[in-house]
């Protein structure tokens, strides 16, 4: 993820409250990119993912005034696109995955370390983006918002309305749905040629 | 909801069996165990193999995940990269331009259709120096539809509700939306009642006895309907055909084929109807759509009259105006008003008498009886059938309809940009949004029609018919889009798509307009578009209402980035 140099940063969003357009362009195009690839990891379509960047940043612009400076910018900014991509997702009423009943019943068995370790080692980078998609909204928005955004675990729960101590369990069942399709997928070509 | 277990105890490690379960090691791996569970988990591991290849999957999964999650697979589409350059200039110009060319419209569709309308109905007895004052202070030509209009006001406070809400939904918690709805509902109970409670019948056949007396409105829906009795406030009908011969107190708005008023009517007449006969008394206005319309010779209406009509008779007693645009026009009773009468032919029979002026605009002179009592001589003006396709000012307006319906688009594309684009694809695949056009086209309005003649329908059977409209002048936008993107290739942006569109109208304009002067095939171009249109606008809705799902990333080779690892994994040891 590339982002800027803490003090241009700062120094852009004061010159952007005060109605600079360079700043705002420079914003732009400092997170733009990052922004657009948070929001293609969290929904489902690159069209999703291009609309709701633009979305975003309109609402940047209101939501300026609102952006505590002793902050990280880019934290906040990520908090704005999860919250963002988090309701659409939730218009949508796609949230298909298990909710946090569900939760209770997350396996706690010990998993073959040895398959598991094999799997990982067999699947690329560009596998498991595909296997993402095939999750569920809040698995995948759980992973997005962890090892994307680097958010913690209190952040996370707040993010998607469960309390902190279940944001392990729902990683944790992202995780194993996330293996599934992998294997589904490894399991198909496997058929397909066998 | 219970905490999830942790086998993980301050005594030592838990778990299944011997092992650590993998919450417990996940929650480790990701730092999240405090300080003397981590170090149960560390001694743990120092001496169970299975536990600590577990760890570091875990840690390879985190960084897989992570890897896959951050790499550039993909560049910042163009219409991102153009967005910035977009967001940073001002719209104002353009909002400028649209409702400078807003307010065109409005002036040219009151010049065009309001005054000329404003102007009869004064001529009709009305009065009124204003269309306002007319419609919204004098009230002349509502009185009778207050009813309707309270449905409608409802009806359209709720949708100002429900915008709202919608609006400011993210402002709201739930509690002050759940407040809001209830003031809302107190509002709606709030609202001036009618003054008794309507009668509601729905049959086949409806009958109210000589003696009977309704004291309230009643609303009737069926296919026959005689009234013998006594209504003290209106009455509603919706069905084939109605006999009046009792008592209407209030006013009688009737949707029907045949009416037949053979009693006394209080106040106003609404219809619209095939065929509408008067042999007793109207005591106010009749305003009426329909075929035929006669005032039989023992019929009076107290106030004017006003139709458009094939035929109308008057034979009985008119107390003030007669407007008509009709067809054939037939005077032989009594007008106490002036007559100003649009059709084909007039005639004036020998028994009839005028009080006012009367004029006709029509193709043939008026046929005046000698016995006829006339106050003043019948001014007769020829209408000119000259083709409209011959003046200017037909193409000035045409070309300032094509600009509004282009704005109107591009406020569309901009407020709606995905979806115009999910159209636009729609409407490229010809064959099946023109199939469900047709379905849309003909079936909407009769679904409309049907739910109108339920009572409770009737909202919903209007918002449908509006519906329709808007999607009827969305049409040609749509079938512009198409035409331009055939044209220029796909568009990669909203602005690409607007520009398509103005380009693609524009031709379909200047290809259709010789074409409609062609009666037959003129029609069935115009149709044609219609229901390309609205075909491809209502598989658009139906594709982003049907279930979605989810699509795969896009696919490509990677190449291999090399990153720098970005868990916060950190709590494993080295094997």
């Amino acid at each position: 993820m590339s982002v800027p140099g803490m003090t241009e940063t700062t120094e852009a969003v004061a010159r952007a409250r005060a109605g600079d357009a360079d700043a705002w362009g420079e914003l732009y195009r400092d997170f733009a990119p990052a922004i657009f690839r948070f929001c293609r990891r969290a929904l489902p379509t690159r069209e999703d993912a291009e609309d709701a960047t633009m979305e975003i940043f309109m609402k940047l612009r209101d939501k300026l005034s609102q952006y505590d400076e002793t902050r990280s910018f880019s934290a906040w900014l990520y908090r704005v696109a999860a919250n963002h991509c988090w309701d659409i997702l939730r218009r949508r009423k796609i949230r298909q995955d298990k909710e946090t009943d569900d939760v209770e019943n997350v396996p706690l068995e010990h998993p073959d370390p040895n398959q598991l370790d094999k799997l990982i080692e067999q699947k690329t980078s560009e596998e498991v983006r595909k296997a993402l998609h095939k999750l569920g909204a809040r698995a995948r928005m759980a992973l997005v918002l962890r090892y994307y955004s680097d958010m913690s675990y209190d952040e996370i729960a707040d993010e998607l309305g469960v309390r902190r101590a279940f944001v392990g369990v729902v990683l944790l069942r992202a995780r194993h749905e996330l293996r599934q399709a992998l294997e589904g997928k490894s399991a198909l070509a496997a058929g397909g040629t066998s | 909801m219970r905490e999830p277990a942790n086998p993980v105890s301050p005594e030592g490690p838990g778990g299944t069996m011997d092992h650590l379960d993998e919450m417990t090691c996940l929650l480790y791996a990701e730092r999240q165990l405090d300080r003397v569970r981590a170090q149960a988990v560390s001694a743990h591991t120092q001496d169970c193999a299975a536990c600590r290849t577990l760890l570091r999957a875990l840690d390879r999964e985190s960084r897989l995940l992570t890897r896959a999650m951050l790499e550039e697979d993909e560049p910042l589409p163009s219409r991102l990269a153009e967005f910035q350059e977009r967001a940073r200039k001002s719209f104002g110009w353009i909002w400028g331009v649209i409702f400078g060319l807003a307010a065109t419209g409005v002036y040219a569709l009151y010049t065009t259709f309001v005054e000329p309308w404003q102007t009869r109905l004064q001529e009709a007895g009305f009065g009124g120096t204003s269309l306002l004052s007319l419609l919204v202070f004098q009230g002349a030509f509502w009185k009778g539809w207050q009813s309707v209009i309270t449905l409608l006001e409802v009806l359209a406070m709720l949708t100002v509700a429900g915008f709202g809400v919608a609006v400011f939904r993210k402002r709201l918690r739930r509690g002050s939306a759940l407040a809001l709805v209830l003031a809302g509902l107190c509002a709606a109970l709030a609202l001036p009642a009618p003054a008794g409670a309507t009668e509601f019948h729905k049959g086949d056949t409806y009958e109210l006895a000589k003696d009977e007396t309704v004291k309230s409105d009643i609303f009737i829906t069926g296919a026959r309907a005689r009234i013998d009795g006594t209504v003290e406030g209106d009455l509603f009908f919706f069905g084939q055909s109605i006999d009046i011969s009792g008592h209407i107190k209030g006013d009688a708005i009737v949707f029907a084929q045949s009416v037949r008023i053979n009693g006394q009517i209080d106040g106003n007449v609404r219809s619209f109807t095939n065929n509408l006969t008067i042999t007793g008394t109207v005591g106010k206005n009749v305003l009426t759509f329909n075929e035929v319309v006669n005032l039989d010779s023992a019929g009076k209406v107290g106030g004017s009259l006003t139709a458009f009509s094939q035929s109308v008779g008057i034979d009985g007693k008119l107390g003030r105006d007669l407007l008509l645009m009709d067809g054939e026009t037939t005077i032989s009773g009594t007008v106490d008003g002036e007559v100003r009468v649009k059709g084909h032919n007039m005639s004036i029979g020998s028994s009839a008498q005028v009080a006012g002026p009367i004029r006709f605009e029509g193709d043939n002179p008026v046929s005046v009886s000698s016995g006829a009592k006339l106050a003043t001589p019948v001014v007769y003006t020829k209408r000119e059938h000259r083709s409209q396709y011959r003046e200017g000012h037909y193409y000035i307006w045409r070309v300032i309809w094509t600009a509004a319906f282009v704005l109107l688009g591009l406020v569309l594309f901009l407020l709606l940009p995905k979806f115009a684009g999910e159209t636009v694809s729609a409407g490229e695949r010809v064959g099946a949004p023109l199939g469900l056009g047709v379905l849309v086209f003909f079936g909407v309005p009769i679904a409309a029609v049907i739910a109108c003649v339920t009572v409770v329908g009737i909202p919903v059977g209007l918002l449908t018919l509006g519906i329709w409209i808007l999607a009827i002048n969305c049409a040609e936008i749509v079938v512009g889009t198409v035409v331009g993107s055939w044209i220029l290739g796909n568009a990669s942006d909203t602005w690409g798509l607007i520009g398509r569109m103005a380009l693609g109208f524009v031709l379909v304009r200047i290809v259709y307009t010789p074409l409609s002067q062609l009666h037959v095939i003129g029609s069935l171009v115009g149709l044609g578009i219609w229901m390309w249109g609205m075909g491809a606008i209502s598989l658009a809705l139906y594709n982003r209402f049907s279930p979605r799902v989810s699509p795969n990333a896009v696919a490509g080779s990677m190449p291999p980035v090399s990153l720098p690892p970005h868990t916060t994994v950190g709590g494993i040891q080295p094997a």
